[in-house]
């Protein structure tokens, strides 16, 4: 592999990096906190890439005038190692495409069918919610309180969810949202499921975003790890999807 | 002797070139079939992992090729000599307990080790460093601290049978490792006019060698993620030996970065604590993209000898800790 394809590809992963990040489509992949190394990195990676690129352009003249990359001993030796070196580093432009040309969406509505585990046992005792009528939440949080806490926070709140729509066997939905600890590989789904929405909501494709708003219900069930709250819905409007799809 | 191979050479590498080209051109002509292609939700899913494994790496990977470049290109050789015990089997365990310096996760310690051994740390004391860097620096212990609120047993036991399997694995490589399974880091190449232009070059070198290694493992990953049938984990909860089993199984499959394996562990309620800590043993020191980086690094003859040894001994080491400390 000769310095000056090392050099491309150096450049193109960190465009790659440094596209993703300077936007929000890295909010896709990883938690916000990540944003400034990612942005520091692509920009070591395309410092690294261009001094390669100059290397190899200043190593050209005095390898003769024929214009081939090598010709000095350093850059012989490197072709040697071609062979079991970075041959691999090919493989870095699989990323590279995925992310220029498919452009993974956001985990939705497919993650979060498989994942049947609501939320996680915790006795912590929960904070009274922030002002607000109706008051924003995270899902996974209303979840959290409805299952663990008995609602007990929730009671006589009006209470504004955003998550998609995630369609069940038996015609009805579930809003769900996902929900990061690192990055995409190890994300989980919060879902409640929503009672007297409006007749034509009941039509909604799998994966549009809305916006509910509500009061919490009791159910009858006792609280487990794959209890599915319940929230009565007063108001639905369709959003586009969120700057950050995560919770 | 020279006249033919060099032709033949050269005849190649226009061809890498053009193929690069001619590739872009017809990728970006065919952006939009190959966007429907991707249409499925299941491949769809693991583009996305797979992206997001990479993406998450990547900046823990830049920082450990500028470390392993800086370790190559500006500490002398004889500070290695002083720094570490002569005697090997006490420069194990220092070496291990090195490793609470490092902060960062697995894919920055792979490059780390490689160059250690290359500027002459015994191998033996480098692979305690790669294998207890990434589990127990402090990045790693306070996140463990906040994912298991009211346990602060579990870090103490993540800390101690992480330390205890790394130097129990350089130990072992000590007394049955042989010198001919490591392909040992060739680096004349890459040794620059100044040490500059050598710490510019074994980084860029490092970054795209350990970096096609990684997208070996973040595929493999992304595609187990979404092949694997999430009710086989409920299955096995009950029984304490599957348990333990299951779960490490499940850290070498997910391969997620040390720095956020608490978080994920803490969810698998159903599960021992013991059980749990086998899953924060064995993820930062063996998983799918470590396999593949170390296999590309090392040498296969030593990943595919190393590997399941890390594993066997970790997972032993944690139902020892486990049964001594969290139950």
């Amino acid at each position: 592999m000769t310095r000056e394809i090392q050099s491309i590809i150096l450049l193109l992963v960190g465009i790659a990096t440094l596209r993703i990040s300077w936007g929000t489509t890295y909010l896709n992949y990883v938690k916000e906190s990540m944003r400034p190394w990612l942005l520091v990195s692509g920009v070591i990676l395309v410092v690294l890439g261009a001094w390669l690129l100059i290397d190899a352009m200043r190593a050209r003249p005095a390898s003769g005038a024929s214009g081939a990359e090598s010709g000095t001993p350093t850059e012989a030796a490197d072709d040697g190692h071609a062979h079991s070196g970075p041959r691999a580093a090919w493989l870095l432009l699989i990323p590279v495409l995925t992310i220029f040309l498919v452009a993974p969406p956001a985990l939705g509505a497919y993650s979060a069918s498989r994942d049947t585990t609501n939320s996680i046992a915790t006795d912590r005792s929960m904070a009274p919610l922030p002002p607000g009528d109706p008051v924003t939440l995270y899902l996974s949080d209303y979840v959290t309180r409805a299952v663990w806490d008995g609602g007990r926070t929730l009671v006589g709140r009006s209470v504004s969810l955003t998550g998609f729509v995630l369609a069940q066997p038996d015609g009805s939905w579930l809003l769900a949202r996902m929900q990061l600890n690192c990055c995409a590989a190890d994300a989980f789904a919060s879902k409640v499921r929503p009672v007297n929405i409006p007749p034509d909501a009941g039509l909604l494709p799998e994966g549009t975003w809305v916006t509910l708003t509500g009061t919490w219900i009791p159910s009858e069930e006792v609280g487990t790890e794959e209890t599915i709250p319940l929230v009565d819905v007063a108001g639905l409007v369709v959003i586009e999807e969120p700057t950050n799809p995560y919770d | 002797m020279s006249g033919q191979p060099t032709a033949a050479r050269r005849r190649l590498r226009f061809g890498a070139l053009e193929i690069l080209a001619v590739g872009a051109v017809v990728l970006v002509v065919a952006q939009p079939r190959l966007v429907s292609m991707f249409d499925n939700p299941a491949l769809q899913t693991a583009a996305t992992v797979f992206v997001s494994i990479i993406v998450q790496a990547l900046p823990f990977l830049v920082v450990g090729v500028l470390l392993s470049a800086a370790i190559g290109a500006f500490v002398p050789k004889s500070f290695w000599q002083r720094a570490l015990p002569a005697n090997r089997v006490v420069a194990v365990p220092v070496a291990g307990a090195a490793g609470l310096l490092l902060p960062g996760c697995e894919c920055a310690s792979v490059p780390v080790a490689g160059s250690l051994m290359a500027r002459g740390v015994a191998p033996a004391a480098a692979l305690a460093f790669l294998l207890s860097a990434p589990a127990i620096n402090p990045i790693v212990l306070v996140s463990t601290f906040v994912a298991f609120p009211g346990q602060p047993q579990m870090v103490l036991a993540r800390l101690v049978a992480s330390f205890a399997t790394a130097v129990f694995m350089g130990w072992l490589w000590l007394r049955f490792g042989r010198a001919k399974w490591l392909r040992m880091p060739e680096r004349t190449h890459l040794e620059g006019s100044t040490p500059f232009h050598t710490f510019r070059l074994t980084a860029s070198h490092d970054f795209l060698h350990a970096g096609g290694f990684l997208v070996v493992g973040g595929l493999a990953a992304a595609a187990m993620n979404v092949a694997m049938p999430s009710e086989w984990m409920e299955s096995i909860s009950g029984n304490p030996v599957l348990a333990v089993l299951g779960l490490a199984l499940l850290a070498v499959v997910l391969s997620i970065c040390s720095e956020a394996d608490a978080f994920v562990a803490a969810s698998f309620t159903s599960f021992s604590l013991t059980a749990r800590l086998a899953f924060l043993v064995v993820g930062p020191m063996i998983d799918l993209k470590l396999m593949s980086m170390q296999a590309g690094i090392f040498g296969r003859a030593f990943a595919v000898r190393f590997a399941p040894t890390t594993f066997v001994v970790a997972v032993a080491v944690s139902s020892l800790v486990g049964w001594w400390l969290l139950s």
